[in-house]
């Protein structure tokens, strides 16, 4: 084997000029691979974290079975009552890995300054549990003013935009209004504790936060849609789910139960279309890897048609001549994936120092251009470029091995 | 008998016409022969040992090298026996140009999966025999004709071939260099007793065959035995 790889290899350097310009294609079309992915993986880390921390869905969300469907339409038929709420709890809490489960209730209704009124969407939520979940992304929330706050049980947090239009800066006072569950129309008191930034232009001008006792005294119950789960490791969001529907279910509660990644729609969305964007870029790599082997190799088998003549004569069989060059094709893919680890470390290092920053569509505030380096990914890019590099060589190659011996030694 | 011929016939179409390169060829030659193969230009020389050699099919008729049917041959089947059977040297020599002449000569045992130590050893040895160990490192270019001639017959012999096939091993290289390359086969001929079956042009050369073999339009005249 080593002998054919010498071959491969001395035949490459032999043909320099025309070996590099492969090889820069292969490494160019790895590092721009390599690049996008670390940039897709950077910014789903990013969205993940916003869509768990950010956007508070916690890593799982328990429902009464139905109330996605259903929900909106018969609001008081899919609450949680106390008890179920209290069972949930105690059998959520009994996982290790759960750290908090917290219950929660939307609203919804009109917001007021006394002139002026807005439709508004807001999330009751436990404060110190909901500051849990927000960890450190909560001073990414660009909050003015004070936080929430269970002392304060008619204090809220509205978003930036809403409290523009209604011109409710921090403690100001405003009313809320909405129909209970019983269908009696509802209006509170608010004070504002202070305004943030949803992340978003299109709900900046909707949201509110507010204490999960309000929002139950607004809707007039003691229920809760739904109940949230922070776990300590995301990557064990399936596991969890899959144990606790099976306990929910065995303590007789009918539930469904939502990871994080299918309650964020615009994660869903950005991925779908990043990974579109990859499988993309990838074909396009992956065309220009492919023709550029197929052409060099081409030419190497053309130039070498005598040598293969040869080395038939001398007893090579086809399926050898294939080897050696799919050998040499091979070594062509892993020194252009080499050479695109390179570049790809050098990309990464110079973003990392540069640490520019972009506003992507439908945010409000400029994000880091962040990009990771993904070592296994990059193992599974090279391993795949060299095959299919490998698998390139391979046709032309094959064509020499079917010539006959005579035309080959022949061959001038 | 090492190479039997029986009827071989070789035809190419050219337009509508049937050319004959071979026609009907009966041939016998023992084991320890030194056969040389003359005639003109086109008298089919290279087409008798190219299909001695499995490198090529008869149209017609039936070869055997070192009792193998070379008919009933598969493809992979030919290839080992040009491997393990059948030694080539070549008008051009045919060196792999990447390769040093040490390397060169181990081909055919790296070919049949013989550990490179065992071949490298194996393949000093026949550059020892042709007289060129000490260029054992230098690669093609940086050779003279006659010394990679001796290469490409060190190559022939590494795998301890019964017979040995030559193509024109002389028509590139000068009178001098020729009846030294010459001599030297005849010495491995009959010190080791490998058959050699070549062809050549030239009359000087024949002077030292053990015995003859002229091609005309395809067809062999009759044979001369020299003493």
């Amino acid at each position: 084997m080593m002998q054919w790889i010498k071959i491969g290899f001395r035949n490459l350097v032999k043909n320099r000029r025309r070996s590099l310009a492969t090889l820069i294609a292969i490494a160019i079309g790895f590092c721009a691979v390599g690049l996008f992915r670390g940039y897709t993986a950077a910014t789903f880390d990013g969205l993940r974290r916003s869509a768990i921390r950010g956007e508070g869905l916690g890593h799982l969300t328990i429902y009464r079975q139905g109330w996605l469907e259903n929900g909106r339409s018969d609001t008081k038929k899919f609450l949680l009552s106390p008890s179920e709420i209290e069972k949930i709890l105690k059998i959520a809490k009994s996982d290790p890995h759960v750290q908090l489960a917290t219950p929660q209730l939307h609203v919804a209704g009109l917001v007021s300054n006394g002139r002026t009124s807005h439709i508004f969407l807001a999330k009751g939520v436990v404060p110190a549990d909901f500051r849990t979940i927000t960890g450190g992304l909560s001073a990414r929330r660009g909050l003015k003013g004070t936080d929430l706050s269970s002392n304060t049980p008619y204090g809220v947090l509205l978003a930036r935009d809403l409290a523009g239009q209604l011109n409710l800066p921090p403690k100001s006072d405003g009313v809320i209004m909405a129909t209970t569950l019983d269908g009696q129309m509802n209006a509170l008191d608010i004070q504002v504790r202070g305004t943030y930034d949803t992340g978003t232009a299109a709900t900046n001008d909707k949201y509110i936060l507010l204490p999960y006792r309000f929002a139950q005294m607004l809707y007039d119950t003691k229920r809760a849609d739904c109940i949230v789960l922070l776990l300590d490791d995301w990557q064990a969001t399936t596991a969890i789910r899959h144990l606790l529907a099976g306990q929910l279910a065995a303590a007789g509660l009918h539930c469904e139960i939502r990871s994080w990644d299918q309650l964020s729609v615009f994660y869903q969305k950005v991925k779908n279309m990043f990974d579109m964007i990859f499988l993309f870029i990838f074909l396009i790599v992956l065309v220009i890897v492919v023709m550029s082997t197929i052409n060099t190799m081409g030419m190497s088998v053309m130039e070498r048609t005598r040598e293969i003549g040869t080395l038939r004569a001398l007893g090579l069989k086809r399926r050898g001549v294939c080897l050696l060059f799919a050998i040499e094709g091979a070594i062509l893919g892993l020194l252009g994936c080499l050479g695109g680890v390179i570049l790809n470390g050098a990309f990464w290092a110079a973003i990392k120092i540069a640490a520019p920053s972009y506003i992507p569509p439908g945010v409000s505030t400029p994000v880091p251009l962040t990009v990771e380096l993904l070592p296994r990914h990059m193992l599974t890019l090279a391993l795949f470029l060299t095959l299919f590099s490998m698998a390139a060589a391979i046709w032309p190659a094959r064509r020499a091995a079917r010539l006959s011996m005579v035309e080959a030694l022949g061959h001038v | 008998m090492l190479i039997s011929m029986q009827q071989v016939s070789k035809t190419y179409a050219m337009g509508e016409t049937t050319v004959y390169a071979l026609d009907h060829i009966d041939l016998a030659v023992d084991k320890g022969e030194f056969v040389g193969v003359w005639g003109p230009s086109g008298s089919g020389k290279t087409t008798l040992l190219n299909l001695i050699g499995a490198i090529d099919n008869p149209t017609s008729g039936a070869v055997t090298v070192n009792d193998c049917n070379l008919d009933d041959c598969t493809d992979n089947r030919a290839s080992e026996l040009r491997n393990r059977f059948i030694g080539f040297v070549f008008q051009h020599y045919n060196l792999v140009p990447v390769l040093s002449a040490v390397e060169n000569v181990m081909l055919p045992l790296q070919i049949c999966g013989v550990s490179t130590a065992e071949a490298r050893r194996r393949a000093m040895d026949r550059l020892e025999i042709v007289g060129l160990a000490a260029q054992a490192r230098r690669r093609p270019d940086r050779m003279s004709g006659g010394q990679q001639q001796r290469v490409a017959v060190a190559r022939a012999l590494i795998a301890d071939p019964p017979l040995v096939i030559a193509d024109e091993p002389t028509a590139n290289l000068d009178s001098e260099t020729a009846l030294h390359l010459i001599s030297l086969m005849r010495k491995i001929n009959k010190e080791q007793g490998t058959t050699f079956v070549f062809s050549t042009h030239d009359q000087r050369l024949l002077a030292q065959v053990q015995r003859r073999i002229r091609l005309q339009d395809g067809r062999i005249q009759p044979d001369m035995e020299v003493a």
